[in-house]
């Protein structure tokens, strides 16, 4: 089964060489364990072009040319299961890119720097592994992996809360993927424990199985699917963040240092919505099929809710972790759609998501490293901003590009992703698209309120020693920038990767409408 | 007779070493024993040391032998018990070590301490091999008597002095139950030997029943209170908090998995049969009893000060858990059981390993001690940090292979609930690990001062106990084949 490129083994593993080398550098060479984790995520990053070089587009299922397929616990058929398909290849770019350019943006960083960098790429390589992982098992590993290096960023490199948020975040992920570890077992064991029990492409096949099942739960008999469907839902929904379970968020970016908030926003978010893809609805049709309207509406409360949240924040970090819950509220929306285009544009949505609100938190984080705050305004009522227009031009001007790809103006990527979610959601909920336009208003208002408060007006006094952005913030800048402006002209290099294997899970889908 | 007697010794070699270490034991005490110069410590641990080796390599040596019963079936030498053995045998072994570096056990009682532990150790074994009630009791009782004496191993501290009492309290009157319902088990199948008794219990009429019930009920009291399940576990916290470090160190580990045998043997000789009342009461018994063993274990850990009361009520908690495995009555729940015994060793034993050089260090083991550990002995916070996901169940640690097992064999038994119920005990158990990881990582040292415990051989020890703790995290296939081939042998 195993494909004939070594590609994927060295994608997750790379980072972790580049873990073992900073073992080996002495603790006072920073600098050399700065340029060794840039070259490192760079031969990563390079890596991941060759794999989109060899991908083939018209390949609908995995590709098979990359497969990776070896027994690991024979006892319960655990296998260590690599391939990419078009719903994980975009995440796969957005992950070795974000990582690269999260690098760039730690350099300052001076507290325990061969820590700070090896916990990153350690954390980079289970990224990979959530996203290249094809058996259940060894994507719950590497699932519940990712949280050990998160809470030490967050923990120890983090603002002045930062072991509430660390311990916040840890326990509510933790908490969720208990639910889908049950999830995990329970459909090996309904399975009938053979061969592939744990793989998630053969899991698929069960599908109809699972839908005829039930479970005794307290004397009552409560169908299979439905129930766990609802237990992964947990699991993943906690992750995206879904409205109840979106309140680690907020602490947890706020906390956080830059280059983590980007990565937690860019990637980490995205978990959970790949999770849907990849797991919950192909393994559950029926039951996805059952709650769609409740995710549906869930989304909606996201993007609503997170929007107004938003609004209210005098925190500029928290208002863009805000924004993100309104911003992935979309991604639950296309997906609930269950047509090409909502799905296509859920993904899609997932993408532009990781460039523009990476953008965001790596031009927050840039600002904080001259200000040391980022109150809009302070407790106190005085601007915390004020005026940075006239201070800063290259910094205003990427900021204005992030912000409109943000609020999806068309010509930049947000657009594309946000408009194709509506016209695949449309003919299902109309109400709910009305209401959902609202939010795209409500999101337009708020960023650009912010926008006024910060970059217009009188020049608040301590704003006039604030350098523009150096050469090395311009460079990490200009990847995304660039994505944002091309992606939002030509979207097709991205939805061509995507289309065929998007496209096969509708089909799944509409099976059980 | 005769005859038959001497070709069943070959399979008791283990239990004779030991019994033959221990008589040795207390010659070398009283031979070289010098409270003064402390001489004898050398000739003292050499001799522990061989007698364990030896027993072990006996142990591992057999694994593969055919289960057999021997002197009239009143012990059975099955893989299962000897995994058990084996469990133990390195258990007490890395709880003598830990003795003779600590400086909880006085210097003048390290030689007790080993001739005890060793004691309590064939008491372990041979309720883990028990075939009979009698021998059952024979164990459980060599088992307890020896446990006070090393609870109150600290002569002139109070609380020492308190836990051994508290401890010969609360086990003489548990012993006095379970022998009260083992007499009335006694009466109604009028035997002795669970296979004899496996008969009788096939069928009973309403009266039987309804006396069986309540007297197995006594019956698994005094098994309870030896795995310290609730509601038999009051005597636990202040027994471990009051005995010296290694002392809590050695009950956390011996007499607990020689409960879980015994209660596993029981469970799985009585009651694997067809489904009938008492198997279903026994069960029901054991499913209240184990999901409140670990709520209030992981409950009562989270308030605590001292890392040590901690890590006992986190043993309770985990003493749960296995009792899960135990209820499912199936081999995948005994495997999962001997699986998580020994991962659970090994864990116990680096977290003990470490707070206790931490508080010979720093003169208590209250959590602040911990602060700062990471920056003053990286490696060691490393090993306690990877212990600590480890036993909260994070991949890809032991302690996560461990639950997947437990979770596995509940879930092919339907028992959803408890699956559930399992699962949201370990979210609030990694809320009280990652206590000790946050101040070992983010807070800054209290003092500069260096922990002398983690010599160059302490640190290799440690190293050792923690390589496990690691791998059988990712390289578990074939530990779980031995895990499998743990069965248990019911004599018909």
């Amino acid at each position: 089964m195993s494909g004939t490129s070594n590609l994927l083994n060295w994608i997750l593993w790379m980072p972790i060489l580049g873990v073992l080398g900073i073992l080996v550098i002495p603790k006072a060479k920073a600098g050399v364990v700065r340029l060794w984790s840039l070259a490192n995520t760079f031969i990563t990053l390079g890596l991941t072009v060759k794999l989109w070089m060899g991908f083939d587009n018209a390949l609908s299922g995995m590709q098979d040319a990359f497969t990776i397929k070896m027994p690991w616990i024979k006892q319960f058929h655990i296998n260590y299961h690599l391939a990419v398909d078009g719903i994980s290849m975009p995440m796969i770019i957005l992950t070795s890119l974000l990582f690269f350019l999260c690098v760039l943006c730690s350099w300052k960083i001076s507290k325990q720097v061969r820590g700070y960098y090896a916990l990153l790429l350690f954390l980079q390589s289970a990224v990979y592994g959530v996203f290249l992982s094809m058996d259940f098992f060894l994507f719950y590993v590497y699932w519940e992996v990712m949280l050990i290096p998160m809470f030490f960023l967050i923990g120890i490199w983090g603002g002045e809360n930062r072991e509430y948020a660390a311990v916040k975040f840890f326990l509510y992920t933790f908490f969720g993927s208990i639910l889908m570890l049950v999830g995990m077992i329970a459909l090996y064991h309904a399975t009938g424990g053979e061969a592939d029990s744990f793989s998630l492409l053969a899991l698929r096949e069960h599908a109809d199985k699972f839908i005829g099942m039930n479970v005794s739960l307290f004397g009552f008999d409560v169908p299979f699917d439905k129930l766990f469907f609802v237990f992964m839902f947990i699991g993943f929904a906690i992750k995206v963040p879904v409205f109840p379970f979106h309140t680690w968020l907020p602490h947890a970016h706020v906390q956080a240092p830059t280059a983590i908030s980007v990565i937690l926003a860019g990637v980490l978010l995205k978990m959970g919505t790949y999770g849907f893809l990849r797991i919950a609805f192909p393994i559950f049709p029926g039951a996805t099929v059952y709650f769609s309207e409740c995710i549906a509406v869930l989304g909606l409360i996201n993007i609503i809710y997170g929007a107004f949240c938003a609004m209210a924040q005098t925190d500029v970090k928290k208002l863009i972790a805000y924004s993100s819950v309104s911003h992935m509220g979309f991604v639950m929306l296309g997906m609930a759609a269950m047509t090409s285009q909502g799905l296509n544009g859920a993904v899609l949505q997932m993408f532009n998501h990781g460039t523009s609100t990476a953008m965001m938190f790596l031009l927050i984080g840039i600002l904080y490293e001259r200000s040391h705050h980022r109150w809009i305004v302070r407790p106190d009522g005085s601007k915390g901003f004020g005026g940075l227009y006239t201070q800063l031009p290259v910094y205003s001007i990427v900021f204005i590009i992030a912000m409109f790809a943000s609020m999806g103006l068309p010509g930049l990527s947000g657009f594309i992703s946000e408009a194709l979610i509506f016209l695949g959601i449309y003919s299902k909920y109309t109400t709910m698209t009305v209401i959902a336009l609202l939010g795209l208003l409500i999101g337009a208002a708020y960023l650009l309120w912010m926008f006024k408060r910060m970059f217009f007006g009188e020049v608040v006094e301590e704003c006039k020693s604030y350098e523009d952005m150096n050469a090395r913030e311009i460079f990490y800048m200009t990847p995304l920038c660039v994505a944002v402006i091309v992606f939002g002209i030509w979207p097709s290099p991205i939805l061509n990767i995507m289309k065929g294997s998007v496209n096969s899970l509708v089909v799944l889908l509409a099976k059980y409408q | 007779m005769v005859l038959n007697y001497l070709a069943n010794i070959g399979r008791f070699v283990p239990e004779i070493t030991l019994i033959v270490t221990m008589v040795g034991l207390i010659f070398v005490e009283a031979t070289y024993g010098d409270e003064e110069k402390g001489s004898s410590k050398g000739y003292l641990y050499a001799t522990a040391y061989l007698g364990l080796l030896f027993t072990l390599v006996k142990l591992i040596g057999s694994l593969g032998d055919a289960p057999i019963a021997i002197y009239s079936n009143s012990l059975v030498i099955d893989p299962f018990s000897t995994m058990i053995k084996i469990i133990m045998v390195i258990g007490t072994a890395a709880c003598i070590h830990l003795s003779r570096r600590s400086s909880d056990v006085y210097e003048n009682l390290k030689g007790e301490f080993a001739i005890i532990a060793v004691g309590v150790l064939i008491g372990g074994m041979l309720l883990a091999s028990a075939n009979n009630m009698l021998t059952l009791y024979i164990g459980i009782e060599t088992l307890s008597i020896l446990s006070y004496v090393l609870a109150s191993l600290k002569k002139n501290d109070d609380r020492s002095s308190e836990a051994g009492l508290k401890y010969a309290l609360f086990g003489g009157i548990s012993a006095g139950i379970m022998l009260f319902g083992m007499s009335h088990i006694f009466g109604v199948t009028g035997t002795i030997q669970f296979a004899g008794m496996l008969d009788k219990l096939k069928d009973l009429d309403t009266v039987q029943i309804a006396i069986l019930m309540p007297s197995f009920l006594m019956f698994f009291a005094g098994i309870g209170y030896k795995i310290a399940c609730v509601p038999f576990h009051m005597w636990a916290p202040d027994v471990y908090e009051g005995s010296p470090l290694p002392v809590t160190t050695f009950f956390s580990i011996v007499p607990k998995m020689a409960g879980m045998a015994v209660l596993l043997r029981v469970t799985m000789v009585f009651f694997s049969g067809d489904q009938n009342v008492l198997q279903m009461s026994w069960i029901a018994t054991l499913s209240v009893v184990a999901a409140l063993t670990m709520t209030v274990g992981n409950v009562s850990a989270i308030g605590q000060r001292s890392v040590k009361r901690m890590l006992a009520f986190s043993s309770i908690s985990h003493a749960g858990m296995m009792m899960m495995g135990v209820l499912c009555i199936s081999e995948i729940g005994t495997r999962a059981i001997v699986f998580y015994g020994i991962t659970y060793l090994f864990m116990t034993l680096v977290a003990f390993y470490i707070t206790s050089f931490v508080q010979d260090a720093y003169g208590n083991d209250h959590f602040e001690r911990f602060n700062g550990l990471i920056h003053k002995h990286p490696l060691m916070a490393i090993f306690m940090l990877i212990t600590m996901f480890s036993l909260s169940g994070l991949p890809p640690l032991s302690g996560f292979i461990a639950k997947f097992n437990i979770f596995s064999a509940l879930i092919d038994k339907n028992y959803y609930v408890l699956a559930i119920i399992a699962g949201l005990n370990s979210v609030v158990a990694l809320y009280y690990y990652l206590k000790i990881v946050k101040l070992m990582v983010f807070k800054d040292p209290e003092s500069d001062e260096k922990i002398k415990g983690f010599g160059f051989t302490n640190q290799l020890v440690i190293t050792a106990l923690t390589v496990p703790v690691v791998m059988l995290g990712i390289f578990w296939d074939q530990v779980l084949v031995m895990a499998n081939g743990a069965k248990i042998f019911i004599v018909q």
